[in-house]
């Protein structure tokens, strides 16, 4: 007791010590940092407490008065609870995750074998990566409009033009309708179809990878490209094989990139938004997509805001694992 | 110090004489009138440019209106159709307006009366509109919730059916169907002879405008409302069923383009429009499209006609199609000061003089010009666009009507693609639509 009165007298009050940290020598650190920080409290911080807010409450705009506002009454975890209730929530979960879960896949598989093609030596290399980087710098909208045309149900589609003219179909494929795949085998077609998995959701992730994969593949480039050329001389003259060198040089080196990319993209992957809506509606619920059109045509921004929530949640969850996987490999 | 009281009646006299002058202009041996200059106003309107007039012809109309009224200006925000509604939710969020006239579409006014976005124009309406039996009863009960006016009647959109009469004719048919077993007769023929691989487009992609397509279906049936008078969703029987059943074996027997399920109305009546498929059923708007050389392959092959049946129902109209009126609507966050210019501004727009001026855009509100001469002349299927406004179900007139679209829209998707058996969508949808209303 007396030990925590010395110590509270022998510490200088809080204006005392914030004056003290303003005045010194960290006065410019404070103040060029003070833009970001305002910044982030406008657009970010507040923002999402008053979504927070939101959620927890039965939210509603109301005009009275003549005039506008958004008003709300809290109703505690009621909102959550009522989305756990609702098995389109579980639907539009499990759609969610297996969009996220495939795009990754692919992102891992195909994003670092180009990177790998790209970090060789060929004819034309920095051509061929101007022009695989293209895809990233169209508009997601523009995106979006361009594989409606790509995957267009018609036999005019450019997908079903092509795959007809081949014979490898008989009549065109509505792809962005979300039916079952593989209905030839009902017991598959039945587990996909649990798993999240039908064919507007498959095309989709195809056009989303289109344009995603270029940037997935450059940033591991770059990581790849400050591996050590010694390391794989030396793995080479020990007789190590191509798999070999892959699993315990590149792979292991070129991991914090890899994680940054995979926190970055399973953000992104999460509330996926444009691309869905331009080309679904709302016929493809992924929670983001729910998220809006219960706060935004509905006006329930009570659940709305929950859904929002419940998205952020799951990509911090998920990103807790991957940090967690960063700092052990930087360490 | 106290002034003795008549030079206190001295002052005021002097003082109110002077103003007197000043008022009438006697300040320089000139008496000149008043002039009153008024305040410079701009009025901010939300429409469409997906239907409806377009956004050419409402430029024109705002210019007029501009002509007629040199201090006020019209401002137009032009948005596609799916984000007007959540455009005025967030206006009305806001202390003030962002729009001083927005576009109501019909599904929206029960639910803008409830929660009290949009005022009841009923002042309005009975001060200024000399005639108001001019416009159908059915149209006005399109927007009259409780008593209350909440928009004023601007376009009478609603669907026809189209067919194209020289496939039919290659296909052995001089008509087009009345009932629909020859409508199924007709497509099934037409697929059979190889004239068209699909030969019929709709719009069914999971939005609004497969609810329309479904509730009309429903009325081709019999009856068009899904829901009973005491407010009981009956899609699981009766004719609400059999339309599901109905778009089901279409899409299963190959006679519908499969790609409807991804189509939206401007799609489905492109497909018409270039002559890939024989039936359309779809808005006004297609009327002046097919007919236009510069967006059809069609011109003159296009029939508007009434919707076929089954016998014994409908038998007033002998049609059935789905309203898509479309009314004007003051927010009711507008500033005081502006809501006689909104009203204003909804009144010229709205009039018959004005819509008369823009017959080749729209059917009009107005009975007097949808009967009128000019009318006639411009559009020979006027009869049958009257036949088919008579024969207009409505959608659900509920505050919530956005919610029960939406799971309308997913189980009657289901039901179409064979995701769900037609009689589990249909239970399904039901049992959704009764846990919103317990």
């Amino acid at each position: 007791m007396a030990v925590e009165r010395v110590a509270s007298l022998g510490r200088p009050k809080l204006g005392h010590r914030i004056f003290r940290a303003l005045s010194g020598e960290y006065f410019w650190f404070y103040l060029l940092l003070l833009p970001s920080v305002v910044i982030l409290l406008g657009v970010v911080i507040i923002p999402m407490l008053y979504a927070l807010k939101m959620s927890l409450g039965n939210t509603s705009v109301v005009v009275i008065g003549g005039h506008g506002s958004v008003q709300s009454t809290f109703v505690g975890l009621a909102n959550y609870v009522a989305l756990m209730q609702n098995p389109a929530f579980w639907q539009a979960l499990r759609e969610t995750l297996y969009f996220w879960v495939v795009s990754i896949g692919l992102e891992l598989t195909v994003g670092i074998g180009m990177a790998l093609v790209l970090n060789q030596k060929f004819w034309g290399q920095k051509v061929v990566r101007v022009l695989v980087f293209i895809p990233w710098a169209v508009p997601t909208v523009v995106n979006a409009m361009l594989w409606g045309m790509i995957l267009n149900g018609n036999d005019y589609g450019v997908l079903n033009d092509l795959l007809l003219r081949l014979h490898w179909i008989r009549t065109p494929v509505v792809w962005l309708t979300p039916t079952p795949v593989f209905q030839g085998v009902p017991w598959l077609s039945h587990s996909l179809g649990a798993l999240g998995s039908n064919l507007a959701m498959n095309a989709i992730i195809v056009g989303d990878e289109w344009k995603t994969l270029p940037i997935v593949a450059i940033l591991v480039l770059a990581g790849l490209q400050m591996v050590p050329a010694e390391y794989y001389e030396a793995a080479r003259v020990e007789g190590a094989s191509w798999v070999s060198q892959f699993f315990r040089i590149t792979l292991p080196l070129v991991g914090p990139i890899l994680t940054v990319v995979l926190i970055l993209r399973t953000m992104q992957l999460l509330r996926a938004f444009t691309l869905v809506y331009t080309l679904e509606g709302y016929g493809l619920p992924l929670l983001s997509i729910s998220a809006y059109q219960q706060a935004f045509s509905f006006g329930a921004f009570g659940p709305g805001s929950a859904t929002a929530f419940i998205i952020g949640m799951i990509a911090l969850v998920i990103a807790y694992f991957y940090i967690k996987r960063l700092y052990r490999e930087v360490l | 110090m106290r002034l003795p009281v008549s030079k206190v009646w001295v002052g005021l006299s002097s003082a109110g004489l002077l103003s007197a002058l000043l008022a009438t202009g006697f300040t320089s041996g000139v008496h000149r009138q008043p002039v009153v200059k008024p305040k410079p106003v701009t009025l901010s309107v939300l429409y469409m440019n997906q239907a409806g007039y377009t956004t050419s012809v409402l430029t024109q109309m705002g210019k007029t209106f501009h002509h007629l009224h040199p201090n006020v200006t019209v401002k137009f925000t032009f948005l596609p159709y799916p984000q007007m509604h959540s455009a005025i939710l967030t206006s009305s969020a806001a202390p003030t307006a962002q729009y001083d006239v927005v576009l109501s579409d019909l599904i929206w006014t029960a639910e803008f009366a409830d929660k009290g976005y949009t005022i009841p124009l009923n002042a309005y309406i009975h001060r200024y509109i000399k005639n108001p039996g001019g416009i159908p009863q059915s149209i006005w009960n399109g927007f009259l919730i409780h008593g209350k006016i909440m928009a004023m009647p601007f376009l009478a959109n609603f669907q026809n059916f189209y067919y194209n009469k020289k496939l039919l004719k290659e296909a052995g048919f001089r008509s087009g169907p009345r009932t629909m077993a020859q409508w199924l007769h007709q497509m099934e023929v037409l697929k059979a002879k190889h004239i068209l691989r699909y030969p019929y487009e709709d719009s069914w992609k999971q939005a609004e405008g497969l609810v329309c397509d479904y509730v009309r279906t429903a009325g081709e049936f019999g009856n068009g409302n899904l829901f009973t008078p005491q407010g009981k969703p009956i899609m699981n029987r009766g004719p609400a069923l059999k339309a599901l059943q109905w778009m089901h074996m279409l899409y299963a027997k190959g006679l519908i383009n499969p790609n409807s399920l991804t189509a939206d109305e401007p799609t489905a009546a492109d497909a018409f429009a270039a002559g890939q498929v024989a039936f359309n059923t779809n808005w006004t708007f297609v009327t002046g499209i097919m007919n236009t050389p510069s967006e059809s392959k069609i011109v003159g092959q296009g029939v508007v006609a009434p919707f076929p049946v089954v016998p014994g129902t409908n038998t007033r109209t002998h049609s059935a199609t789905i309203s898509g009126y479309q009314g004007l609507a003051i927010p009711a966050n507008v500033p005081k000061a502006l809501k006689p210019w909104a009203w204003k501004w909804i009144q010229f727009a709205t009039s018959a003089t004005v819509q008369a001026r823009h017959l080749r855009s729209q059917w009009p509100v107005w009975t007097s010009v949808a009967s009128s001469a000019a009318e006639a002349k411009l559009n020979p299927s006027y009869k049958v666009y009257e036949q088919n406004l008579n024969a207009a179900y409505n959608r659900p007139k509920v505050a919530n009507y956005l919610t029960v679209s939406a799971i309308i829209q997913q189980y009657v998707h289901e039901a179409i693609a064979g995701t769900l058996p037609v009689k589990q969508a249909a239970n399904e949808m039901v049992h959704q639509i009764e846990a919103l209303h317990p």
